[in-house]
């Protein structure tokens, strides 16, 4: 790998960090995501959390959460970290398809793409755009996971470092979740022409291929080992745990990432721009 | 000798079985621009997108100074302007020439400075700080060439550079070809021939996705025969061709459109036929607009069957 691939992989890596937090269009969709998350916090995940707490108070044989089945939520010491970990399981996979579905094709499809290739590799283009993402969601979900502290810290400031590894599990573990999403959406925008057509596959293929290898899965079981390789497969397993054992499962996602990464890069070495 | 620039082997290209280039070869050594010129459809821009590396050819070979198209080697010593190629539209485009020279290996400050240079060769630096979509069409073509000079590439590639271009801002583009062609060389693809008529010292002709054996020297001095152009106000044609056979050392005379005439002669029989025409013209009172050495490029490249007798 030549030394320039890192060098372009940086600076292509930084536009697309500038495109979200410094143009218009991305600060838009940054101050939407923060009124989202703002209400998520404010109702759902603290009226949760004031519940949980209630429930351990009174130590009763039933729970609400194990009627609707999120028991798991009770493993975590601290109850809003169990809800967030809830929440962030479905809301930022989601996020990360629509967030990353645009990463090269409409560039491919105006043209704008030739300017860049003829200045860097495809290779710095497709994982500098990737990384650019990833930062940008890891970010995300860093600032999601101070704000949950924030709120364990207003109801009892004492909780910070018994919060702190939580923190720092929760965060590691959904950089690591969104990383399949993300590398399954540089193979689609890779492929197709525009991010709404990306968006429509990978809920085919997130969806429906899921299923589709199931059912074959039942007649040959062998097949079964293709269903590791959906995004997301591991998500309902991981949310049944809680604290370092959510990382007992990493290997999950990061295989499932350089496949899929391959797979983009193999398409965007052979697309015509 | 000088070293190849461009080095086409056996390159093909076809688009869902339909053939776009067949079987071209071609070399090419650094120095005055070089037109390539061909109708609609003829794959010059399959040919151009190739050599910049925008497509992959499905089969043959490909080499630029050496290298295949798209290899690292080649980052800020080949450039291009790809036909109908758009800005990024949420960036300015100082932002963006600053981005592109950063990725060509310049540091932030020489980007800075040479993203600027390029906007004030096309008068554009008030359109720096614009966003591409308030940019009419003329702007955001020459901001588009403007891009493919950052950092002085040795080779440049503009498909159809003029297209859509109003005269005063092709005679600019014209200017700063001509300018920059001593160190860089230039490959033009264009319709305009009487643009690479004035540009280009030589020019590749593609038809069909068939590049043509010969490349088209502009300067024939050294030809048996030679030619003049001759443009007529309003004459009686078949009477002006009459006088014109009959000079001594014409070898033929065609009216190719209206008011138009190629006089091809021996220069050995008469070398100053320039001035025996304008004796002649003088004589029988006609007015003439312009006479010019040669055939016009596109008398060249589409109609070449026409031969002294």
């Amino acid at each position: 790998m030549r030394p320039e691939f890192f060098n372009h992989l940086l600076l292509i890596s930084q536009f697309e960090l500038k495109r979200s937090f410094a143009t218009r269009k991305g600060i838009l969709s940054l101050v939407t995501f923060a009124v989202f998350w703002y209400f998520i916090l404010l109702y759902p995940l603290r009226f949760a959390a004031e519940l949980l707490l209630q429930e351990k108070g009174l130590r009763q044989d039933f729970s609400f959460f194990d009627f609707i089945g999120f028991g798991s939520i009770q493993h975590w010491p601290i109850p809003e970290f169990g809800v967030f970990w809830q929440f962030a399981l479905i809301i930022f996979p989601m996020l990360s398809i629509t967030l990353a579905a645009d990463q090269t094709c409409s560039d491919r499809e105006r043209g704008t793409l030739r300017f860049i290739v003829l200045r860097c590799s495809r290779d710095s283009l497709f994982f500098g755009r990737f990384t650019g993402v990833m930062v940008i969601q890891a970010l995300l979900i860093s600032a999601t996971a101070l704000s949950t502290l924030a709120l364990v810290l207003y109801r009892d400031a004492t909780l910070f470092s018994l919060a702190l590894p939580d923190l720092l599990t929760i965060t590691v573990n959904l950089i690591l979740a969104v990383l399949p999403f993300t590398a399954m959406m540089a193979a689609l925008s890779a492929m197709v022409k525009s991010a709404r057509q990306a968006t429509v596959w990978a809920i085919l293929i997130w969806t429906f291929l899921a299923g589709i290898i199931s059912g074959f899965a039942y007649y040959l079981p062998a097949l079964t080992f293709f269903k590791f390789l959906v995004p997301g497969y591991q998500l309902s397993d991981l949310a049944q745990l809680s604290g370092w054992q959510t990382l007992q499962l990493a290997y999950v996602p990061l295989l499932q990432s350089f496949i899929l990464l391959t797979l983009g890069r193999w398409i965007m070495i052979r697309q015509t721009l | 000798m000088k070293s190849p620039i461009i080095h086409c082997q056996q390159l093909n290209h076809a688009y869902s079985g339909k053939v776009a280039l067949s079987d071209v070869n071609f070399e090419l050594v650094p120095g005055e621009p070089i037109g390539l010129v061909g109708p609609n459809g003829a794959g010059k821009t399959t040919l151009l997108s190739i050599l910049s590396g925008f497509l992959r050819p499905t089969s043959g070979t490909v080499r630029l100074f050496g290298h295949p198209p798209g290899a690292a080697q080649l980052i800020g010593k080949v450039s291009a302007l790809p036909q109908d190629a758009k800005l990024d539209p949420s960036f300015t485009v100082i932002e963006q020439l600053v981005f592109y020279a950063r990725l060509q290996g310049l540091v932030k400050q020489q980007a800075i400075f040479e993203a600027n240079r390029v906007l004030e060769e096309f008068s554009l630096k008030e359109a720096a700080h614009e966003k591409p979509l308030v940019l009419s069409h003329g702007m955001a073509k020459r901001v588009a060439i403007a891009q493919a000079l950052i950092g002085k590439p040795e080779l440049i590639l503009l498909d159809e550079p003029t297209a859509g271009l109003d005269p005063v801002n092709v005679r600019t583009i014209r200017a700063i070809i001509a300018e920059q062609s001593s160190a860089t060389t230039f490959i033009i693809s264009s319709h305009d021939l009487a643009e690479l008529d004035r540009l280009c010292r030589q020019v590749l002709l593609l038809e069909n996705g068939i590049m043509q054996a010969e490349k088209i020297g502009i300067n024939d001095q050294l030809a048996a025969t030679r030619f003049i152009t001759l443009q007529m106000e309003t004459c009686p044609a078949l009477e002006v061709i009459a006088k014109l056979q009959a000079l001594k050392g014409v070898l033929q005379v065609t009216n190719p459109q209206k008011n138009e005439f190629i006089v091809a002669y021996d220069p050995d029989l008469q070398p100053h036929m320039d001035l025996q025409l304008m004796q002649c013209i003088n004589t029988h009172h006609w007015q003439y607009r312009q006479l010019s050495h040669g055939k016009t490029l596109e008398e060249k490249l589409f109609f070449r069957d026409v031969h002294p007798t």
